[in-house]
């Protein structure tokens, strides 16, 4: 669906994007994530041929996005530098749109329906706010019914009701058998949503995985509180298991599950006040994956 | 079809710039041709040359057109709708074709409506009868301008920069030109501005007309066509090339 093989894109003596493979598999949701400046909308827009790789290739559906027969039918994009003249209404940066890519009119209604800006479409893009931008561009990238979706930080801007409504949509849209690629630097926008991460970090390829797997990945543990803390620690112990006591008195199981632990707890007749799997959250996973050299 | 649909939508729905630029030219024809044809009439002999002194004045329409082409391209990267317009449409020398295809249209509709207002507003005080040689004046004004919408579609496409492209081409126009023409005589003749000169110049009208000519010309007026078409489509080729081959910012 979309291929990216050994991209490398140099602007002068910085290196944007460092030799980058990847895959996006149809019909799911990809979530392509990094750091601010890790390179994610260098690549996107390599992917959309708005710029020109120092080496390595893109296609998406088979082709080179420049060689795709009518784009706007077949992917649909949203760049953070897609912007819009100040002076034009939502409605007409539309028309302007749909009139060069032949999609007939009632279908700028539709999605600006779908987006929930037909009370704005009249007015003037200069006085939207930054979350009606990005619903107008998602609007403009909806305009064909693209079997493709590449949106940059779409999330940028939303509120936490607009990012809801996002997260939504884009459920929606996937379930309709579309693929989505899309890009943030903030895990948690994508993690509900996503069924696979890409992570780069530095324009480098750092891990692609699913997200459950990702998850996974993280040290997973359990939490257990007890009046007989002591006696369950040594208990723990011996069995193979290395407990940590937490600041407020709990112990952390590193590598056990919350079965093994309540058994054995039961079996000596110890008293458990509280016992939870510790998820690791994939936003620990992320941030220990693009840890380290993050400090410009 | 679709691209110049898209192209003209994009004029209309945000008109300001284009209006703005339309009524400033309008606003200066009326004013040159009201203040020329006023005075004109005072001297016994000037009444037959002011019809061509009018068009001389309508002739400003040239750079009004080409500050519209440079416009055409640049905003697009101003306001950063490039983006989008390339993503709809991915080759690229469509869009800049389309453009040219406006500049031309826009141009000569630019020309021909500075003429009209210049002469409308003369008729107040001289009596405007169009003779062979004016409305042969008149196409060479038409044909100028709508080049020169094309020149400036080239230019804007080249340099991306809306002030830069608009400051680059006024003053080499208005300064460097002109002070170059100084020390390089021979070529001067050939530059750019001198050729539109050459091919919307009154006196050479005058000179057929009254047979009785004023200056010295380098070249005819074909050769003066030829040019200021070669370095229209000189311009146009290369703001195609620049546009293909440089990332959109």
């Amino acid at each position: 669906m979309i291929e990216v093989d050994h991209l490398t894109k140099r602007y002068g003596n910085t290196v944007a994007v460092d030799d980058l493979t990847f895959r996006v598999t149809p019909g799911r949701i990809t979530g392509f994530l990094g750091p601010n400046g890790a390179g994610k909308t260098t690549t996107l827009k390599a992917i959309l041929a708005l710029i020109r790789p120092t080496s390595g290739a893109t296609r998406v559906l088979g082709k080179h996005y420049s060689e795709l027969d009518d784009p706007v039918r077949k992917v649909g994009a949203v760049l953070e530098t897609s912007r819009y003249h100040p002076g034009r209404s939502g409605r007409n940066h539309l028309r302007v749109l749909a009139a060069q890519a032949g999609v007939p009119r009632e279908r700028i209604e539709e999605v600006l329906e779908l987006v929930a800006m037909k009370g704005a479409a009249k007015r003037r893009v200069g006085g939207y706010s930054m979350g009606m931008r990005q619903r107008l561009g998602l609007a403009a990238a909806l305009l064909g019914e693209p079997e493709l979706l590449i949106l940059d930080e779409p999330a940028n801007g939303l509120d936490p009701a607009g990012i809801r409504w996002l997260r939504d949509l884009l459920r929606s849209l996937a379930q309709q058998g579309r693929t989505i690629l899309v890009s943030s630097h903030v895990l948690a926008e994508v993690e509900q949503i996503a069924d696979e991460v890409v992570i780069i970090h530095r324009g480098n390829f750092v891990t692609q995985s699913t997200t459950a797997e990702l998850a996974a990945r993280a040290a997973a543990g359990v939490r257990v509180r007890s009046p007989q803390a002591e006696r369950l620690r040594e208990l723990l112990s011996t069995n193979g298991m290395s407990v940590v006591v937490m600041d407020d008195g709990a112990l952390g199981v590193v590598d056990g599950t919350p079965e093994r632990v309540g058994e054995l707890a039961a079996a000596n007749q110890i008293v458990l006040h509280e016992l939870a799997a510790e998820k690791a959250t994939l936003e620990e996973a992320f941030l220990e994956l693009t840890a380290g050299e993050t400090t410009e | 079809m679709r691209l110049l649909h898209a192209e003209l939508l994009k004029l209309r729905t945000a008109p300001r710039t284009a209006i703005g630029l339309l009524l400033a030219m309008l606003g200066l024809a009326v004013l040159g041709s009201g203040s020329t044809a006023s005075s004109a009439d005072e001297s016994p002999f000037a009444i037959e040359a002011s019809v061509s002194d009018i068009l001389d004045v309508a002739s400003l329409a040239v750079i009004f057109s080409l500050i519209l082409g440079i416009l055409v391209v640049t905003w697009e990267y101003r306001h950063g709708t490039i983006t989008s317009t390339f993503l709809a449409t991915s080759r690229r020398e469509r869009v800049i074709g389309t453009k040219l295809v406006i500049g031309v249209i826009a141009g000569a509709l630019l020309a021909v409506l500075s003429v009209v207002a210049s002469l409308s507003v003369a008729s107040f005080w001289i009596e405007i009868e169009l003779e062979r040689g004016h409305w042969e004046l008149i196409g060479r004004i038409v044909l100028g301008t709508a080049a020169w919408a094309v020149l400036g579609v080239g230019v804007g496409a080249l340099l991306q920069s809306q002030v830069g492209a608009i400051v680059a081409s006024l003053v080499w126009f208005l300064v460097a030109e002109p002070l170059l023409g100084l020390p390089l005589d021979e070529v001067a003749d050939y530059l750019p501005g001198a050729a539109l000169d050459r091919l919307m110049g009154v006196d050479t009208m005058e000179a057929e007309g009254a047979g009785a000519p004023s200056v010295e010309h380098a070249y005819g007026l074909g050769v003066a066509a030829l040019l200021t078409g070669a370095y229209a489509a000189g311009f146009a080729v290369l703001g195609v090339v620049s546009a293909v081959r440089r990332d959109v910012p």
